[in-house]
């Protein structure tokens, strides 16, 4: 695996009135991996990923994503992003959705209809047709979400929660998508509070209180241990415990 | 600007789609045509002339329902990507605020002028049919304007979607419109008559309001009077415009300060 960072937060610090949201956040996300950003609820997941993409400003400390700012379009015609939970566009079909965002990033229509089509069954949407959104559940919406931050054939993909909802069926799809993702040579950052998952899939993980980083680290480097499992450093690190 | 272009059409799609999708237009247009089917082949008391009055009745539902489409359109463009978190994939992908708002103002203006279209077919049919007469310059003036408004209500509902909520936006946006359809004539005659700081206040209206009144030609329509000069027609299309542009660039001065 290369270790040229595609993301890089240095000292970041991001405060609503007196709280800080993300407190001093240093981060690297480098080229290939699958980075697991773990914390509780309001641990300041999202707003470090409303950093990365740009929708926010830091108070203080510097963010570079892909090697430039991330409210740059040609930055962002390199990230897909998949939100923790969108209600996608209730009177368009997934085939009309993703027409509609691969205009968004420019693309000729050929290659929208080429990409979708390739898209619609990689995400297992296949049998959807041509049935409307607002007919779906929860679980197709989270597929629609993720064919539509891969359509443009991102180079980073930021997934915040893409496990919720999901069935544990869709769950194993989804996980080995990101595992064929990871192979053809996507970055992954990965925000959840899905800790098993999380220590299936992902090759660092980042664990997030109170919006400062407590640790970060390989699992690699913890799973022969056989008693340090992702569980216990998360319990060490957030509730200063360890489980029996 | 090709890539601009496709972003553009893409939003603007989007917009045209879900109207129709919606079914709001075929209620709206099943309305209209309950209404202007019976009026257009009524002739009160038998008189011929009388049947102008008829068109003057059926011409009021059509600007009724244009405004109300307009409105509806352009609030509905920002409030629901906030409430599903669609705003989030759509500002990840490589298009500026700018950009989005164009494509999604275009979006409703072609939405909803599509449906005046087909209401101004609809009325030019029946009326061609009963009096003979086939889409005279008037009534295409008449169209060209009333386009014009519904640029402008279109405007002020996209503007008003990025601050107010989306029920006060129709509440207030159609005061407006409807305040200035009926007074905005009178305007400046009340100025006169008012003492400060009335007036001062009834001059601001009279300056920052819409003049939507201007866009009004169902009269020449219904009487079928000579049709105004095009230099008339030009003034108040450029009037439309600059509206419209001054409302995009304090809605796009907004929108880029928005807090996502």
């Amino acid at each position: 695996m290369a270790t040229n960072s595609i993301v890089e937060l240095h000292e970041v610090t991001r405060r609503f009135g007196a709280v800080a949201a993300v407190d001093r956040l240093s981060l690297d996300v480098r080229q290939g991996e699958i980075l697991g950003f773990l914390g509780t609820n309001g641990a300041g997941k999202t707003t470090t990923i409303k950093l990365m993409l740009g929708f926010a400003r830091p108070d203080e400390g510097t963010v570079s994503v892909l090697g430039g700012a991330p409210e740059r379009p040609a930055t962002r015609r390199r990230i897909g992003y998949m939100p923790e939970t969108a209600h996608y566009y209730p009177y368009l079909d997934i085939h009309e959705l993703l027409r509609f965002y691969g205009g968004l990033c420019g693309l000729d229509a050929a290659t929208i209809r080429a990409r979708a089509a390739r898209l619609i069954e990689r995400v297992g949407l296949a049998d959807a047709g041509r049935r409307l959104l607002r007919h779906y559940s929860k679980g197709m919406l989270q597929r629609a979400g993720i064919a539509q931050a891969l359509l443009h054939d991102p180079d980073l993909l930021i997934l915040d929660e893409p496990l919720t909802g999901l069935d544990p069926l869709a769950r194993i799809q989804f996980r080995d998508l990101l595992l064929e993702l990871r192979s053809e040579g996507k970055t992954i950052f990965f925000s959840s509070h899905e800790l098993s998952e999380a220590e299936l899939i992902c090759d660092r993980v980042a664990i997030l209180k109170q919006g400062a980083q407590v640790w970060c680290g390989a699992l690699r480097d913890v799973a022969g241990d056989g008693r340090q499992n992702l569980e216990r450093i998360f319990l060490k690190h957030l509730a200063g415990e360890v489980a029996p | 600007m090709i890539v601009w272009l496709r972003q553009v059409r893409a939003l603007a799609a989007l917009a045209v789609l879900e109207l129709y999708r919606r079914k709001d237009l075929v209620v709206v247009l099943i309305l209209s045509l309950l209404i202007l089917c019976p009026l257009a082949f009524f002739t009160p008391f038998g008189v011929k002339g009388a049947s102008r009055y008829v068109n003057e009745l059926a011409m009021l539902p059509i600007w009724i329902f244009s405004a109300v489409i307009a409105l509806g359109v352009s609030a509905r463009l920002f409030p629901p990507e906030f409430e599903s978190r669609t705003i989030f994939p759509l500002l990840a992908k490589p298009v500026d605020r700018g950009t989005l708002l164009a494509g999604k103002f275009l979006g409703a203006c072609a939405a909803s002028l599509s449906a005046l279209v087909i209401f101004y077919l609809a009325y030019g049919l029946l009326t061609g049919v009963r009096q003979g007469l086939w889409f005279p310059v008037v009534f295409l003036q008449a169209l060209l304007l009333h386009a014009g408004f519904v640029v402008v209500v279109s405007a002020l509902g996209l503007l008003g979607s990025l601050v107010l909520t989306p029920s006060a936006n129709l509440t207030i946006c159609s005061l407006v419109v409807a305040g200035m359809f009926f007074y905005g004539q009178r305007l400046p005659g009340l100025v006169a008559g008012q003492p400060p700081p009335a007036n001062a206040l009834l001059g601001l209206i009279h300056w920052i309001g819409p003049h939507v009144e201007f866009f009004d030609l169902r009269r020449r329509v219904v009487h079928e009077w000579p049709p105004v000069p095009w230099r008339v027609c030009l003034a108040v299309t450029a009037y439309a415009a600059a509206y419209a542009i001054v409302c995009l660039l304090a809605a796009r001065s907004l929108f880029i300060r928005k807090k996502i």
